[in-house]
């Protein structure tokens, strides 16, 4: 099949293998539906492996890897939230935090998917190695502030039921407070260091290459804004002995950011870092 | 199918008549024993504190009237004053077979989902086999009943949430701490919700306990038996920056333990979360603590609410327990009747048949054409003379004098021996 005709197909079908993934561990989630239960995880590696088909069919129709845009970007950002939970999920043994994981990459993909642009000709530095890390990192970086907001959210939902004597299906089914908020911060660590990677490679690449790079672009302000916010919370945790509850507000505070960021500054306050 | 059932449990009578009926191993062994002498072929006897129940097989040809029976237990218990064959109730056949399975299941537990029944069910039956007074129906009907235990747990949510106080307390600890092995627990008063609290912490691998208690030697008692430290009354104050669990069970008019003071534990122990279990009444901690973040206060209203939740979430289950008790009852059912001659001579041919069958087609090119009819005679005949003896076998268990036992007990060889009728999940249990 020509991979064009077949990315065509999977960017179209994509959004519905991820929102069926979604149900699947929404029917055990909230529904308590067993006989699901055995489904899931393989269902995790075929959306994976129909995902991974599509890059590699777009990376040869189009002639560059998908890296060049907030979109393609965003397709990335759904499959390696995916691989992180196929991961955390066979590491663990724990599925009750799929869900919410899962419909994070659903919402990536389903933004990329319809936003998407077919671009044939793309600048030569797209074509970096240098960029290809430089990208690999931030959405390494990405992912792990990802999930981290996913746990973190998780951790006050649950900390509000708990604290409330709600002991309905959130308080059920998920794992304890203290796995949460490890998980949630060690994502958040791993996020971190992994974004400040992409910011250092960033910093020293694209001078030589941009001849309009301006320490002011918008997105490279706005990442280092978001990185500082996240070294501050660190210091915090570590000076003041921020724990539990203020801890993970800090956490979705600052990912409330990186998708402002995403979405608000890469739309209308765009700069050198617009490669079409 | 001649299986009887008979049985006073929390349905039938109250806690001062079914603890008179409550056999000890030794009791059972004896009682076992006579039972298979007077009445039964196989039996066996189950009893916990909240039912005292026999099951057994009648020899065939004869009857055994459920109202002796009761008789016999209240009898051997000694208990004639208080017991009454009205307390009793007895099933037969497939209503005896699915009360088993409801037992074994938890769902006709006092505490519905009830998990240590399965555990008792299970040394019944170890019991009766000690005892030699099980037979291959019971034997048959014990395991599915503890296979039917195991399925209705693993299917269903009957045994999840916490349905005592005590247990309550624990699970919420276990919903906020990872590793309770690392966590420590203070309990401020013994009192027997506390302790009772205590022993699940402990239960649960709790990393360190500690006992308060006005009176000194109170505390030390209860050390002496569960382990753990004893802290002085007067310096409970200073201990709590290094507990994660409060327990607090004291007789006090006032609130012992109040916001600032709680403000003050959790600066000193860098606001890491905190568990403050108030079962005393009136509440030993004031409710306004609640507010401090990572603070998690319970009194035994909230903990009574959860337990409250927890069993109408496990009502909610029963009728997923009642669709596989009834799957397991046909399942049953299909096993036993296939102890018939009858169906077993067909089932042994069937299985011989299909192996000719299968070598013939095998090896049929071997053969020249003009040969290969030859070929399928002399199979079958070689097939008839092999199953002569064992078809003749059964037929003679049929024959007059044999009773019921021994046409069973040489179906059942047969069927062991041929590996006829065996579904996919027996083979995998015998493996």
């Amino acid at each position: 099949m020509d991979p064009r005709v077949l990315s065509g197909i999977l960017l179209f079908l994509l959004p519905f293998l991820y929102a069926g993934l979604v149900l699947l561990y929404a029917l055990t989630f909230f529904w308590g539906v067993r006989a699901v239960e055995a489904l899931k995880l393989p269902a995790v590696v075929a959306v994976i492996t129909v995902h991974l088909v599509y890059l590699a069919a777009r990376t040869v129709a189009f002639n560059h890897p998908p890296i060049t845009s907030v979109f393609e970007i965003m397709t990335l950002l759904a499959i390696s939230i995916a691989i992180a939970y196929f991961y955390i999920e066979i590491r663990t043994n724990a599925s009750a935090t799929g869900f919410f994981i899962l419909f994070l990459a659903f919402v990536f993909q389903t933004f990329s998917s319809l936003f998407i642009k077919d671009l044939l000709q793309i600048p030569e530095f797209l074509h970096s190695l240098v960029l290809g890390f430089h990208v690999a990192a931030a959405l390494l970086g990405y992912t792990g502030i990802s999930l981290s907001a996913v746990y973190g959210l998780l951790y006050l939902m649950l900390y509000h039921d708990i604290r409330s004597s709600r002991f309905g299906i959130i308080y059920n089914r998920l794992p304890n407070l203290e796995t949460l908020e490890t998980m949630s911060l060690r994502s958040e660590a791993f996020g971190f260091w992994a974004l400040g990677l992409a910011i250092v490679v960033g910093l020293f690449w694209l001078p030589r290459v941009f001849k309009d790079f301006s320490y002011w672009d918008p997105k490279l302000v706005g990442t280092i804004a978001i990185w500082v916010l996240y070294a501050i919370g660190f210091a915090a945790k570590r000076k003041y002995g921020w724990q539990g509850r203020k801890m993970m507000i800090v956490t979705l505070v600052a990912f409330c950011f990186v998708f402002f960021s995403m979405t608000v500054i890469n739309f209308y306050l765009s700069g050198f870092h617009s490669f079409h | 199918m001649n299986l009887l059932a008979v049985g006073i449990s929390h349905h039938t009578a109250s806690v001062e008549v079914r603890e008179r009926m409550w056999l000890s191993e030794e009791e059972m062994r004896r009682a076992l024993a006579q039972l298979k002498d007077r009445f039964f072929t196989e039996c066996v006897l189950v009893s916990t504190c909240n039912r005292t129940e026999l099951y057994g097989i009648v020899p065939s040809g004869g009857t055994v009237d459920a109202a002796i029976l009761s008789q016999f237990l209240i009898d051997f218990k000694k208990a004639s004053g208080v017991v009454h064959p009205a307390h009793f109730r007895s099933l037969a056949a497939g209503d005896a077979v699915h009360h088993l399975f409801q037992v074994a299941s938890g769902s006709d537990s006092l505490v519905i989902g009830d998990i240590q029944i399965l555990n008792q069910v299970k040394e019944a039956f170890q019991l009766s086999r000690d005892q030699q007074v099980m037979g291959p129906v019971l034997n048959r009907l014990m395991q599915a009943a503890l296979h039917v235990g195991k399925r209705v747990r693993t299917e269903t949510a009957i045994c999840e949430g916490a349905v005592s106080v005590s247990y309550a307390a624990v699970e919420l600890a276990s919903k906020i701490f990872a590793d309770l092995s690392r966590k420590s627990a203070l309990l401020v008063g013994a009192g027997e919700t506390g302790e009772l609290t205590l022993k699940h912490l402990l239960g649960k691998g709790i990393g360190q306990i500690r006992v308060a208690n006005r009176t000194r030697e109170k505390a030390e008692a209860l050390v002496a038996t569960l382990g753990g430290t004893v802290v002085d009354y007067a310096a409970v104050m200073e201990t709590l920056p290094a507990v994660d669990i409060i327990l607090t069970s004291v007789s006090s008019p006032s609130p012992i333990l109040g916001p600032d003071d709680v403000q003050r534990v959790m600066r000193q122990r860098s606001h890491n979360p905190l568990i403050i279990i108030d079962i005393g009444v009136p509440r030993n901690v004031n409710p306004a603590t609640k507010k401090i973040d990572n603070v998690f206060l319970y009194d035994i209203d909230s903990l009574s609410t959860m337990v409250d939740r927890n069993l109408d979430r496990r009502k909610a289950e029963l009728p997923k327990v009642d669709a596989i008790l009834r799957e397991e009852v046909v399942e049953f059912f299909r096993w036993y009747n296939a102890l018939q001659v009858g169906p077993t001579i067909q089932e042994l041919r069937d299985s011989f048949e299909a192996v000719r069958q299968q070598e013939v087609e095998k090896n049929i090119n071997r053969f020249r054409t003009e040969d290969r009819e030859l070929v399928d005679l002399v199979t079958r005949r070689i097939i008839n003379k092999l199953l002569h003896q064992p078809m003749t076998v059964l037929k003679e268990g049929t024959a007059e004098g044999n009773g019921k036992a021994e046409t069973m007990r040489r179906i059942l060889i047969v069927r062991e021996l041929f590996g006829i009728g065996k579904t996919e999940r027996e083979s995998d249990e015998s493996e």
